[in-house]
């Protein structure tokens, strides 16, 4: 099974060949948009990305800002900064990536009109090497997917979870990858996770993350229910979230897990790995995408618009109300399984189907509305 | 339609709930003929069988929530009555 992407220096598959714009810092993402907004293949990356950060904080968002701007899906990539002492160190880190790349510093230039000018001129010259790039057919096994669920519901847990879940198990059959994240909604899945770990260290590693995040919700006094479950799962008929976390946990088919990351860590092998991030699918996705997903796979019940602008998203949705009433945020309608026409493996058939066009070069429905963010969590607070 | 009785899925056999299929919200009973109590929203969960108050709801064949009052078969569970 191939599809046509892009092979690069990392030997990494790229399914898009997005011309980066990445801006470091909150500060230089208006200049950022507008320089971007001349070019069509161009991929703003940007977000609150603030200064003074605590130690550990201002490291994760270092290590993550690095790794989108080397992401597969980037032919190329402008990096954006703030003052030349930032851009002196971006130059270091990106010099031996493999990556093409400019930086500025916007206080290099000598007016707003000026930097915008100096960007695009970056821009104007890398595109012409990325105009140089030709997909060619690879093997489906270099893609890397990251699995989120979005306004769970009952459907989720019998459709769309389950569908994305016998995908996976024939993807990493083949040899493959996947991540799954958001930590709090593996609440109650304990016993799947022990169960489907191909080592006990591994469960006991995802366990002990499930523990700390169900202590930190509890410490506080507060209770979560309307947070996680959040008001629209609630609506949707989901009571607790041990419920939602059975059948979230459904997106890892029969599959074991291979390794437990820390949020944005990149896997070393092929396989399924469980990632340790917060539950907002704009952050646990922006984790997954940064450890090198090129493609998200989505499972919705009720609508959730959320994606990742770099890595293309396929929203999956079994719930035969919302596939009919949100057409254009749909790309892989399985209502037909709530229904009983069709099987599970006919489902997962839709799903490679559409990932295959999607690879090749296919925009999704959430790349046509431009949706997506990024967020990179924090544990500590800003100086 | 009228005769069929409502669409339910019941995951596991230990369940002592049944999540709803369908839409038809004015049908009084299930597939399997259980009496439905009220409108149950697709999606959402219907006692199989009475539940007493403290007694844990059962989905998955693991407990996923306690009854916070005794529940009849064939009632509408949710936050109202279960935590």
């Amino acid at each position: 099974m191939t599809f046509q992407g892009y092979i690069r220096s990392s030997s990494q598959a790229g399914v898009r060949n997005y011309l980066g714009v990445l801006s470091t810092v909150a500060l230089s993402n208006r200049i950022g948009a507008i320089a971007a907004s001349g070019y069509p293949n161009s991929c703003l990356i940007a977000g609150d990305f603030p200064r003074g950060l605590q130690t550990q904080d201002a490291a994760l968002q270092d290590q993550v800002l690095l790794q989108l701007a080397c992401h597969p899906n980037l032919g190329a990539v402008l990096v954006l900064c703030h003052d030349r002492r930032s851009a002196e160190k971006w130059r270091s880190l990106l010099e031996h990536t493999g990556q093409r790349y400019r930086v500025m510093a916007v206080m290099e230039s000598n007016g707003i009109q000026n930097a915008i000018d100096i960007a695009r001129d970056h821009l104007s010259q890398l595109s012409l090497q990325l105009s140089q790039d030709h997909r060619q057919a690879l093997p489906i096994d270099k893609l890397l997917f990251a699995l989120e669920c979005g306004g769970s519901d009952a459907s989720s847990a019998v459709c769309a979870n389950p569908a994305i879940g016998r995908f996976v198990d024939r993807h990493l059959t083949a040899g493959g990858s996947a991540i799954v994240s958001e930590t709090a909604e593996f609440i109650g899945a304990e016993e799947v996770v022990a169960r489907q770990s191909a080592h006990p260290e591994i469960a006991d590693q995802i366990i002990d993350r499930i523990r700390l995040t169900e202590g930190r919700m509890a410490a506080d006094g507060d209770h979560y229910r309307g947070v996680n479950p959040t008001a629209e799962n609630l609506d949707a008929g989901l009571t607790t979230l041990v419920e939602k976390s059975m059948g979230a946990v459904c997106k890892i088919g029969d599959s074991k897990f291979t390794g437990c990351l820390d949020f944005g860590q990149q896997p070393k092998s092929p396989g399924l790995f469980f990632m340790d991030t917060p539950f907002f699918s704009p952050c646990s996705i922006t984790g997954m995408v940064a450890a090198g997903a090129q493609i998200t796979l989505f499972s919705m019940g009720v609508f959730n618009p959320s994606g990742n602008p770099l890595a293309p998203t396929i929203k999956i949705c079994g719930n035969p109300q919302t596939v009919r009433d949100w057409p254009d945020g749909i790309d892989v309608d399985l209502s037909q399984l709530i229904r009983g026409n069709i099987s599970l493996d006919q489902a997962a058939d839709h799903i490679r189907e559409k990932v295959i066009q999607t690879a090749s070069g296919t925009i999704t429905l959430t790349e046509h509305w431009g949706e997506g963010q990024f967020m990179i969590p924090r544990m500590l607070p800003c100086f | 339609m009228g005769t069929m009785g409502r669409i339910t899925l019941t995951v596991h056999a230990d369940d002592n709930v049944a999540t709803i299929l369908d839409a038809d919200i004015d049908q009084r009973k299930t597939q399997a003929g259980l009496p439905i109590l009220g409108n149950i929203k697709f999606g959402h969960k219907v006692a199989l069988r009475a539940i007493q108050n403290g007694e844990s709801i059962i989905k998955y064949g693991i407990p996923i929530g306690v009854a916070t009052q005794d529940i009849e078969p064939g009632e509408h569970v949710h936050t109202h009555n279960c935590k």
